[in-house]
């Protein structure tokens, strides 16, 4: 067993990061608090309007010069980025560990995923490429150009406080848009963290800024009329009832991703080794805190009789809860853990009430999360084990709405079609998983289900960087997708020239 | 140490350790065996070409293959633990034995986790096993050290 060192050794005082230069907030300051050991690790400031108001102002000013230093520039900038971030790969996951609760290998794999955004932004001189055709009538030619707008705000979520920025900012830097980004206050090292690379990278004052805050920096960032769009990444009722409505009350480009409640369907002929150690990373990491985690099991009996599907029910049920029973439990440093604690107690108190609620509505509780050991002494405020209802019904709250916690809904349908179904009774259209060895079978679930990201095989369909980050439904509001060409799309304005010369 | 099932990051740090360990133990033949210096040296920096090669195959698919609870299941590590102590008034023979079941032992570990990984990414298992093929390698140049003894 190897416990890693801690990244931080003292109490950090976080500053905003505006026009090039760390300032000091006159907001209130608030604890960051490691959700393992309860040690707080940094004191982050809530800034106020006047901040997010210098901050944009600050980006504006310096968006001319920035989107007039040629795509190859900034490019190389992103370029020096990135080999910055892999020169801190590991102090940068650790930071993610000490900050969010994941595991190391969890940070790590969000460092990697953080790191390709800025690696397919390096090739913005080709991304960023209009088109052109000549003799569009006689002796007339037409192009199109792709431009910046201007400033863009970053609404970072706390359960993936390295990457999720990232799947904007380096997209919208490559463009020539300028950025002011709100880390999640619950997590906010890792962007600083990026900025400090940023700024070593040569990426100019007023081009990418920090402001830490709550709710003013976002109402102000809302109603800035110097921003011309904003990415936030979210629950469901803050991105869809506040963030997407008030941008469209001020006409501004709008990418809202939020809330899911995912399916995972094991058809009979699934590789069940794989499907398990699949369905263990999808359920269970990040401790249930990420918008592509699956959250219900459906156990389809598709072709099977009464008492094949019983047979088959019951040996996904014991693999699945025998998998989820050997989780190890503590503190993300401690290399030999597979699960961290959630992010604070708030939100183990809200896992902690579906968990009741789950048995109130006459779900079966077959593995009790609220029992478990902890490896290491630590303190269990934010700890829940992982939790595996049978019995769960579409009617019942833990089917249908986002715990955002280790807990997995198994439910039985007998067939394909009507599990499909099942999923299109959720609000939520994330992301839905298959596990089948059928081609047919998996061909039919891509093609019906509506959710923006399916796996096939896989329990989690994350998208690389150089393709969107889908959603649909309830879970994603706006047209175009952050990462790849869409991200290109929706930070650049497409202009069309038609030339003739006389 | 008990059979546990182990995370990505810990079969990594114990690779890390068994490299490091292995550099140690062919850089102090280097010193008491000059006239084969240049074949321990070339072992000892060998060891650090696999570390990099192993982790950097690690950093680099982490987020698609080894996310969060995937599991190495019922390895014991201390199964895989080697000797590189070597003592004072050990022969030249003798260390070579020693480093060949030092090899021997490495080569079995690359294996099972390469066998373990399987259901990862090719590149995960193809990591180990290019090491496993580098570290056979090298326990047969050791055998034909050891028969010219």
């Amino acid at each position: 067993m190897t416990v890693l060192e801690e990244p931080i050794k003292e109490v950090l005082h976080l500053k905003n990061y505006i026009d090039g230069e760390w300032v000091e907030s006159e907001g209130e300051i608030k604890d960051v608090v490691n959700p393992a050991t309860g040690k707080t690790i940094a004191k982050v400031p809530i800034s106020t309007e006047g901040e997010i108001n210098e901050a944009v102002e600050a980006a504006k000013e310096a968006y001319p010069d920035w989107r007039r230093t040629p795509p190859l520039a900034r490019a190389r900038c992103l370029f020096r980025l990135k080999e910055l971030l892999e020169e801190n790969f590991e102090e940068v996951s650790r930071i993610q560990t000490v900050e969010h609760g994941k595991t190391i290998d969890e940070s790590r794999g969000e460092t990697r995923r953080g790191i390709e955004m800025v690696e397919v932004a390096t090739g913005i001189p080709s991304l960023m490429m209009g088109y052109n055709l000549e003799d569009i009538a006689s002796g007339m030619d037409e192009y199109l150009i792709r431009q910046p707008l201007g400033v863009f705000g970053i609404i970072g979520p706390f359960n993936f406080p390295f990457m999720v920025p990232l799947w904007f900012a380096p997209f919208a830097v490559a463009t020539g848009n300028c950025i002011v980004l709100k880390p999640s206050s619950e997590d906010p090292i890792s962007q600083v963290k990026i900025v400090e690379l940023a700024e070593e990278a040569g990426i100019p004052p007023g081009v990418w800024s920090i402001v830490h805050g709550g709710r003013t920096v976002v109402s102000g960032m809302l109603d800035h009329p110097d921003i011309e769009g904003i990415c936030f990444v979210g629950s469901t009722p803050v991105g869809r009832d506040v963030i997407y409505r008030r941008c469209g009350e001020t006409g501004k480009r709008v990418i809202v991703m939020c809330g899911a409640k995912n399916f995972a369907l094991v058809m009979p002929d699934a590789d069940l080794d794989r499907t398990m150690a699949a369905c263990m990373t999808s359920f269970y990491g990040n401790t249930g805190q990420r918008c592509l985690a699956n959250a219900n099991l459906v156990i389809v009996g598709e072709g099977l009789s009464e008492q094949e599907y019983d047979a088959f029910y019951k040996k996904v049920v014991d693999a699945f809860v025998a998998a989820a029973s050997r989780i190890r439990m503590g503190y993300g440093l401690d290399d030999t853990i597979h699960m961290g604690p959630l992010r604070d107690a708030r939100k183990k108190q809200t896992v902690l009430r579906y968990i009741e609620k789950g048995i109130e509505e006459g779900a079966t509780l077959t593995l009790d999360g609220r029992q478990f050991e902890l490896v290491g002494d630590l303190p269990d405020t934010c700890f829940v084990g992982p939790t595996v209802f049978e019995d769960v019904t579409l009617d019942m709250a833990i089917a249908r709405e986002e715990i955002f916690g280790p807990v997995a809904g198994i439910m039985k349908a007998s067939g394909l079609q009507e599990a499909i179904d099942m999923i299109h009774q959720i609000p939520f259209g994330n992301a839905a998983s298959i596990f089948t060895g059928s081609g047919k079978w998996a061909r039919e679930f891509q093609y019906s289900v509506e959710c923006g990201n399916i796996g096939i095989n896989t329990g989690i369909a994350a998208p690389m960087a150089f393709f969107p980050f889908s959603g649909m439904k309830d879970s994603f509001f706006g047209t175009l997708h952050g990462q790849g060409r869409e991200a290109i799309r929706f930070f650049t304005e497409s202009k069309v020239v038609i030339q003739r010369w006389f | 140490m008990e059979s546990v099932s182990l995370t990505a990051a810990a079969i990594i740090s114990f690779s890390e350790e068994l490299e490091d360990k292995s550099s140690v133990f062919y850089d102090e033949l280097a010193d008491r065996w000059v006239e084969n210096k240049e074949a321990f040296q070339t072992f000892s920096k060998e060891g650090g070409k696999n570390k990099t090669w192993v982790v950097r195959t690690y950093q680099e698919t982490i987020s698609d293959a080894l996310e969060a609870t995937f599991s190495f299941e019922g390895l014991n590590l201390e199964d895989y633990s080697v000797e590189t102590t070597l003592a004072e008034d050990a022969s030249y023979a003798e260390a070579l034995e020693m480093a060949i079941a030092l090899e021997e032992k490495v080569c079995e570990f690359y294996l099972e986790v390469a066998k373990r990984s399987e259901s990862l990414l090719a590149t995960i298992p193809g990591a180990f096993r290019r090491v496993a093929k580098r570290r056979n390698k090298r326990k047969l140049k050791l055998q034909s050290m050891l028969d010219k003894a």
